[in-house]
């Protein structure tokens, strides 16, 4: 009888034990299944391909497949809904952009998420600067010259984006206020588009990646007058940063990243070893160099740099939003 | 390195065993992926992208366009014979193929449709061979008043694509465009009737349309005739041959479709689809006997099929020339190559002259084995009319929503298939054209962006649609198109 009015509590007792364990437990056995990774750009997009690079190395240390799932849509953002729609069970994590962690609850109505309380940063991977590309007929050689004729004639000179609130376009509009000048804006839908229209003449200039504008560059049709990073690119090392020249501030940065991240209430340890892990891969020569082919940069740190930078970002574009904004 | 050089060169790259294998893998994988309803070249290339990371970059990039233009020759069939558009380009196909194979007609219709997707290929490749630099400078030389001026013309010229009132056609082009205008606006950043729902933000999706209206309103059309569905006769050899009279009709359209086709692909952001429709309105067109399409028109399937096998070969040339890819295929098909460190671009010919020929030589190839590969297939094809549509259309559904699924992982698109399914029933029912509901939807959008484009780019000054030549010659030409049958009908009062 005695045993018997023991079990309840002997129960109660290891239940509690066992919800004290877990989370230590998990943390030690964990990884025992795959791991998801939410890209929210189609197979071949530079954030897939970062994806992959990343989740190869990252399925060997862990001792378990890591799996990329692309769902595209909505600049980045249908990826990290869906990484949030499946939970933080310490299985499901985000590679994405910076748009949906910086302007998208500026420019999408009903997200549905707020990156302030619903993510956890694990940490930034890598970043890529614009650069300020003309055809090789414009008349301006350097940013100087290219302001200067931008300030004689308000509106005269026109850029292309890829739509309104596009990196692309907020970069430009940034640089404009930066520059105290007035630039036309033409909304493309690609990147593909804009560089067509330089080379036809029908459009003066363009912030795009190094990437894109370098074969044309190395053709002999197009022009780099400037970069938006603080530093000089490596894959494009004589293209002259914008910071601190042509009358921009020193701080004038404007670059595009992507970060690994999980949904918020993610357990800590594994946040950590997730850090651990991707700070390794990023130190790899060979990752950085195929990251670089592509025109990116690594930038390995710490949760809270990832944290800091998107505050920072969401503060700085939030800015070019208004104005935009209150301009129209 | 004068032509002949490359295409020797070419020849080594493509006829390495291991290439050689990656290509006629890919033209395989690609036919059988444009035969199934709703999944297309795009998945079929999503799925192989990460093996291409495995392989040499020739064979990588040689197996990916393949399978792009395999998926063309498969696209038809079914088509042809379930009125299930594989692919949307081949939609516009089902208008006068599927007509033909309820005549019994089916070996033929698909004869004609193999032979002309190669015959257009063919010269298509002849075209990019003596063409590639004049195409390249064609796609620069397009700027958005002219692709405005453009796409208005198309638009005009495919409205007589459907058979039956000028006024339900026209209701479906213009439900077409309203369909197109869903989504985020370019300009704005304005969300345009999305309801709230995030997935409408990139508009509704192509893939979905098209299966909804051609695909899943068919299966839902035919429950109530199911059991009047006799099986076909078995098809004999000499049943695909096609008739002294149906060659004789092939080698215009073909030649047409192919010209048609081999510019609009060269053009970014046009492609197959439009060039497809383009061709079978042309057709229509030039024919002395118009009333005989949509009634089994063996001209019907030549013009659109040599167009969008044509237009995808052209295509190569802004992706590989310019690196500006004319659709999200060729979007892939670039990153594969920027994954080997290969940029496409005005250096790619100088930097990559392997690569570039060793394509080029392997698009020859590849069509050879997709002819020799489908025309024995055609029996089989057509013997699928006999399994009983109870096992058939479920498969069907499956596949369709495995299709819309496979594009960008979505189960909101799958629903989306299953409302549209409903809406193209009805529109059936009702005799309206759904072709024409997708052309509007295809063309609206392209119009909008370029006009709102080209007077920002003019500053307002709308001249710019006369004052540009080749612009004015397109606006010109749609003029004609409208005023010529107006004239006619004024004079025979």
């Amino acid at each position: 009888m005695i045993r018997r009015n023991l079990r309840p509590h002997l129960m109660a007792t290891s239940l509690v034990a066992g919800v004290l364990m877990s989370t230590a437990a998990m943390a030690q056995d964990w990884p025992s299944q795959p791991l998801h990774v939410f890209v929210g750009f189609p197979a071949g997009s530079s954030p897939d391909t970062i994806a992959r690079l990343v989740a190869d190395p990252l399925a060997d240390a862990l001792g378990q497949p890591v799996v990329v799932e692309n769902k595209p849509g909505a600049g980045g953002v249908i990826g990290v809904q869906q990484m949030l729609a499946k939970g933080a069970d310490g299985y499901n994590f985000g590679i994405n952009i910076n748009g949906p962690m910086t302007t998208a609850p500026r420019l999408i109505k009903d997200l549905g998420y707020d990156p302030a309380t619903d993510i956890a940063p694990i940490g930034l991977i890598a970043t890529s600067p614009l650069v300020l590309a003309v055809s090789s007929e414009f008349e301006a050689a350097t940013a100087d010259e290219f302001i200067a004729a931008a300030r004689d004639e308000p509106e005269a000179i026109s850029y292309g984006s890829v739509g309104a609130g596009s990196g692309a376009h907020l970069t430009a509009e940034l640089f404009s206020d930066a520059a105290d000048v007035q630039l036309f804006h033409i909304p493309f839908q690609s990147y593909a588009e804009v560089t067509t229209s330089i080379l036809g003449g029908e459009i003066d200039s363009g912030f795009m990646a190094p990437s894109a504008a370098l074969p044309h560059v190395q053709a002999g049709t197009m022009k780099m007058l400037g970069i938006t990073s603080l530093e000089p690119f490596a894959q494009v090392p004589d293209v002259p940063v914008l910071a601190g020249h042509a009358g921009l501030p020193d701080d004038f940065r404007a670059e595009l990243w992507n970060a690994l991240f999980a949904p918020a209430g993610t357990d800590p340890a594994i946040i950590t070893r997730l850090h651990t892990e991707l700070d390794t891969i990023l130190n790899t020569p060979e990752v950085q160099e195929k990251m670089l082919a592509m025109g990116w940069q690594v930038q390995p740190g710490t949760p809270s740099d990832l944290a800091d930078r998107i505050t920072q970002d969401t503060a700085m574009w939030g800015g070019v939003i208004d104005a935009i904004d209150q301009g129209n | 390195m004068t032509t002949l050089e490359g295409l020797a060169q070419g020849l080594n790259v493509a006829l390495d065993p291991s290439v050689l294998i990656y290509s006629l893998f890919g033209a395989l994988l690609g036919t059988l992926v444009g035969v199934l309803p709703g999944i297309g070249a795009m998945a079929a290339i999503t799925l192989l992208l990460p093996i291409t990371y495995y392989i040499s970059s020739q064979a990588a990039l040689v197996m990916l366009a393949a399978v792009y233009y395999g998926a063309q020759y498969g696209g038809a069939v079914a088509s042809i014979l379930l009125r299930l558009p594989g692919t949307p380009q081949s939609a516009v196909t089902t208008l006068d193929g599927y007509p033909m194979a309820q005549q019994g007609r089916a070996g033929v219709a698909l004869f004609t449709a193999m032979i002309s997707s190669f015959a257009g290929s063919m010269l298509g490749i002849v075209i990019l061979v003596m063409l590639a630099g004049w195409l390249s400078d064609l796609a620069t030389s397009f700027g958005a008043a002219e692709y405005t001026a453009m796409m208005v013309m198309g638009l005009v010229a495919a409205s007589t694509v459907g058979t039956g009132r000028p006024a339900k056609a026209l209701a479906m082009v213009v439900l077409g465009v309203i369909l197109g205008c869903v989504g985020t606006d370019v300009n704005s950043g304005v969300q345009r009737f999305t309801f709230g729902q995030v997935q409408l933000l990139d508009g509704i999706n192509l893939v979905a349309l098209a299966m909804g209206l051609f695909g899943l309103a068919e299966v839902i059309g035919n429950i109530r005739k199911a059991e009047r569905h006799g099986p076909p006769a078995k098809v004999s050899l000499r049943q695909l041959i096609p008739t002294r009279d149906d060659v004789r009709h092939l080698f215009a359209p073909i030649t047409r479709g192919t010209l048609l086709g081999s510019f609009f692909g060269a053009l970014p952001g046009t492609g197959s689809t439009i060039s497809s429709f383009l061709s079978y309105a042309l057709e229509r067109k030039v024919s002395r006997n118009p009333e005989r399409f949509g009634h089994g028109a063996i001209e019907g399937i030549a013009g659109p099929e040599s167009a969008n096998n044509s237009a995808s070969i052209t295509a190569f040339v802004p992706t590989l020339t310019l690196g500006i890819p004319g659709d999200p295929i060729m979007a892939l098909m670039l990153g594969a190559l920027v994954i080997h460190g290969i940029q496409p671009g005005p250096m790619m010919l100088q930097d990559h002259p392997n690569m570039f020929w060793g394509l080029v030589v392997s698009f020859g190839i590849g069509n050879l084995f997709l002819l020799i590969l489908n025309l024995p297939l055609i029996g089989i094809w057509v013997s699928m009319l006999r399994i009983p549509f109870r096992w058939l259309y479920p498969a069907i559904i499956v596949f369709v929503c495995l299709g819309v699924y496979s594009v960008r992982g979505a189960t909101f698109d799958i629903v989306m298939v299953a409302g549209i399914g409903a809406i193209g029933y009805a529109l059936a029912v009702a005799a309206f054209s759904p072709a024409l509901l997708l052309l509007g939807f295809v063309l609206g959008p392209l119009i909008e962006t370029n006009m709102r484009r080209a007077l920002l780019i003019s500053r307002g000054d709308a001249m710019i649609f006369i004052e540009r030549p080749i612009a004015c010659g397109f606006v010109i030409a749609t003029v004609l198109l409208l005023a010529v049958p107006l004239v006619k009908r004024i004079r025979t009062r």
